[in-house]
């Protein structure tokens, strides 16, 4: 029975595995524990006063104190990492469930304390006097500017479609070499898949607004910084849609054509191809839509088209401009959802 | 003669499955063979091994006294062009027109670029258009395949095959996804190039009932074993039992 017994080794292996997951988790849950216990709730809470500055060397004391706890819990199956892997029952389960929920609520409440979340601010007079004066400018927009402002957004919207444009071939490309289902049958094609992937989820992970930050600086300010920061972070937008379709089509059209015999390009082209096509459409013109709500925010920082108008406005605090602005903004926006959520539904 | 010859071929994936264990089998040209079995007993890996879409672990396999166990490449695509395959979901390109369906049959033997660019010689449309017409679809090419009916669909299949001018021809269950009525048009044009055209059969069928109306031959696998091989007559109540164990009925299919 040689087989049997290395499927038991196996399921030790793993039951081992999953042991040491929850005591690590259980460690790290524990010393975030308690961290927050004492300098949120002792001093925040308790004291009313901020805690003092973090100190490196405190660590360890966290790591100790609140991490052994809950390793020792572990071990008396009391601990929230049993109950990932484990039912424990009666008052083990309650212990580990009452953890579970100091955790969630000293999270929260943490959460409240660092944004510094303050209902006097959003409602005392003088600040509801300052949003009523902007928002009453916004409402009487200087019409004086709206050539000006009109010219600008047009910038956007072409500064948008061009970096939809020249993302797509690439990201037409790198999507079947990001595609699982395409990439599993030989070991440099699962390497290729690996480094492709990483590439592209590195480069979404940075936003569009430090791209535009990078190519300002690159290129100079103005459009084109602003249609490459968008340029990039669409083609990795546009791979990652891309090639997630990719992996969800029927293998069977890729079996008969490669079983005529044809070569590997013509099963891409006549059997991948004509599943995803319309789908790769869709994502395209939604994303275009996006780009045009992104290029705003990117001319904030330089990147060109109506945010950098937008900016000059507010830096000089005419309201009223920054109102006919925002108006066309929000109109434009509008218009770009509707249409592409019209094209999409006829792509369907 | 023998056209095809399967020695000891096991077939395990990588999960563990062993889908073939040790498959013996000669095929003479102009046979009808028909695969039985279970799902699950190897009929589909078998048919895969035979033109190489899956790779077996181990056994060879040889086409018209050739190896071709070992082949890659472009000389893997030329002995695949040889076999044509038909299978249970058609496997058809939706969205396109059913001549360009057909047409691509035709791609182990066209250039490189032409096809990509949506070009395919004159002569291969007359081809394609013959084989429509054999298959009684001479008046759908225009129509989008997913338009056309199960039965349509899979005659579609067959003349798509039929542009590799193939010396044998494997079908996947393909008659599994359609009315019996269907099944019968779409066996009958099977039967119709095995016997005018002389294409050898390799076919999945669940069926015993079309198994002796069409087989000329039956092999019947069980958890990757051939525990059955002779004439369709053969196959008695205590056999069946055997095949598909001790609980199976017959299904009638007229």
């Amino acid at each position: 029975m040689p087989k049997k017994s290395k499927s038991n080794k196996g399921e030790r292996i793993r039951r081992t595995l999953r042991q040491w997951q929850a005591r690590l988790i259980d460690v790290l849950l524990g010393t975030y524990l308690a961290l927050l216990l004492h300098r949120i709730w002792y001093y925040h809470v308790i004291l009313g006063t901020p805690p003092p500055p973090f100190d490196v060397g405190d660590f360890p004391l966290y790591l100790i104190i609140g991490g052994g706890i809950f390793l020792v819990l572990n071990f008396l199956k009391a601990s929230p990492a049993t109950l990932i892997h484990a039912h424990p029952e009666g008052r083990r389960r309650s212990i580990a469930v009452h953890l579970w929920w100091w955790i969630g609520i000293s999270t929260i409440l943490t959460g409240w304390i660092v944004t510094r979340v303050s209902v006097f601010d959003l409602f005392s007079t003088e600040g509801l006097q300052g949003a009523r004066r902007i928002f009453s400018a916004i409402f009487s927009p200087d019409l004086s500017i709206l050539w000006q402002g009109l010219t600008a957004i047009v910038e956007t919207i072409y500064l948008a479609m061009m970096a939809t444009l020249f993302a797509i071939p690439i990201a037409f490309i790198l999507s079947f070499l990001a595609a699982r289902n395409l990439m599993q049958h030989h070991p440099v094609a699962r390497l290729i898949y690996s480094l492709t992937r990483l590439l592209i989820n590195f480069t979404r992970s940075i936003e569009p607004l430090i791209w535009a930050i990078i190519f300002t600086v690159w290129v100079g300010i103005g459009p084109f910084a602003g249609m490459l920061a968008l340029w990039v972070h669409t083609v990795a937008s546009l791979t990652k849609l891309y090639s997630e379709q990719i992996e969800n089509i029927n293998p069977g059209p890729i079996e008969a054509i490669e079983a005529t015999g044809a070569r590997w390009i013509h099963v891409l082209w006549f059997a991948v191809v004509p599943q995803v096509l319309n789908p790769f459409m869709s994502f395209t013109i939604y994303r275009w839509d996006i780009n045009v709500r992104m290029a705003t925010v990117i001319g904030l920082v330089g990147g060109g088209g109506i945010g950098t108008l937008l900016m000059q406005y507010q830096g000089l605090a005419l309201w009223h401009q920054v109102g006919t602005l925002v108006i066309l903004i929000a109109l434009v926006v509008w218009v770009m959802d509707y249409l592409s959520a019209r094209i999409r539904a006829a792509l369907a | 003669m023998s056209l095809l010859t399967l020695h000891d071929l096991h077939k395990v994936y990588p999960n563990g499955t062993h889908a073939l264990k040790g498959i013996n089998l000669d095929v003479k040209e102009g046979e009808f063979l028909v695969v039985i079995g279970l799902s699950g007993s190897g009929k589909s890996t078998l048919l895969r091994c035979i033109n190489r879409l899956i790779d077996p672990t181990s056994g060879s396999i040889r086409f018209a006294g050739k190896d071709v166990t070992q082949l890659s490449g472009a000389e893997l695509r030329r002995y695949r062009a040889q076999i044509g395959m038909i299978f249970q979901h058609f496997n058809l390109i939706n969205r396109h027109s059913v001549l360009h369906n057909v047409l691509y049959g035709a791609l182990g033997r066209l250039p490189l670029l032409g096809p990509l660019l949506g070009h395919f010689p004159d002569e291969l449309k007359v081809e394609a258009r013959r084989h429509l017409t054999l298959v009684g679809l001479a008046d759908k090419e225009t129509n989008r395949v997913d338009a056309l009916s199960g039965g349509q669909q899979q005659r579609v299949a067959i003349a798509r095959s039929l542009m590799q001018h193939p010396r044998l021809l494997l079908a996947d269950e393909p008659v599994a996804s359609l009315d019996p009525a269907t099944s019968h048009s779409v066996m009958q044009y099977l039967e119709k190039i095995n016997k005018e055209q002389g294409t050898t059969i390799i076919c999945n069928l669940h069926f015993l009932s079309l198994v002796r109306r069409y087989a000329s031959r039956v092999i019947a696998l069980r958890a990757g074993e051939m525990v059955f091989e002779g004439k369709p007559e053969d196959i008695t109540e205590a056999w069946f039992k055997k095949i598909y164990g001790e609980d199976a009925e017959e299904v009638e299919i007229k």
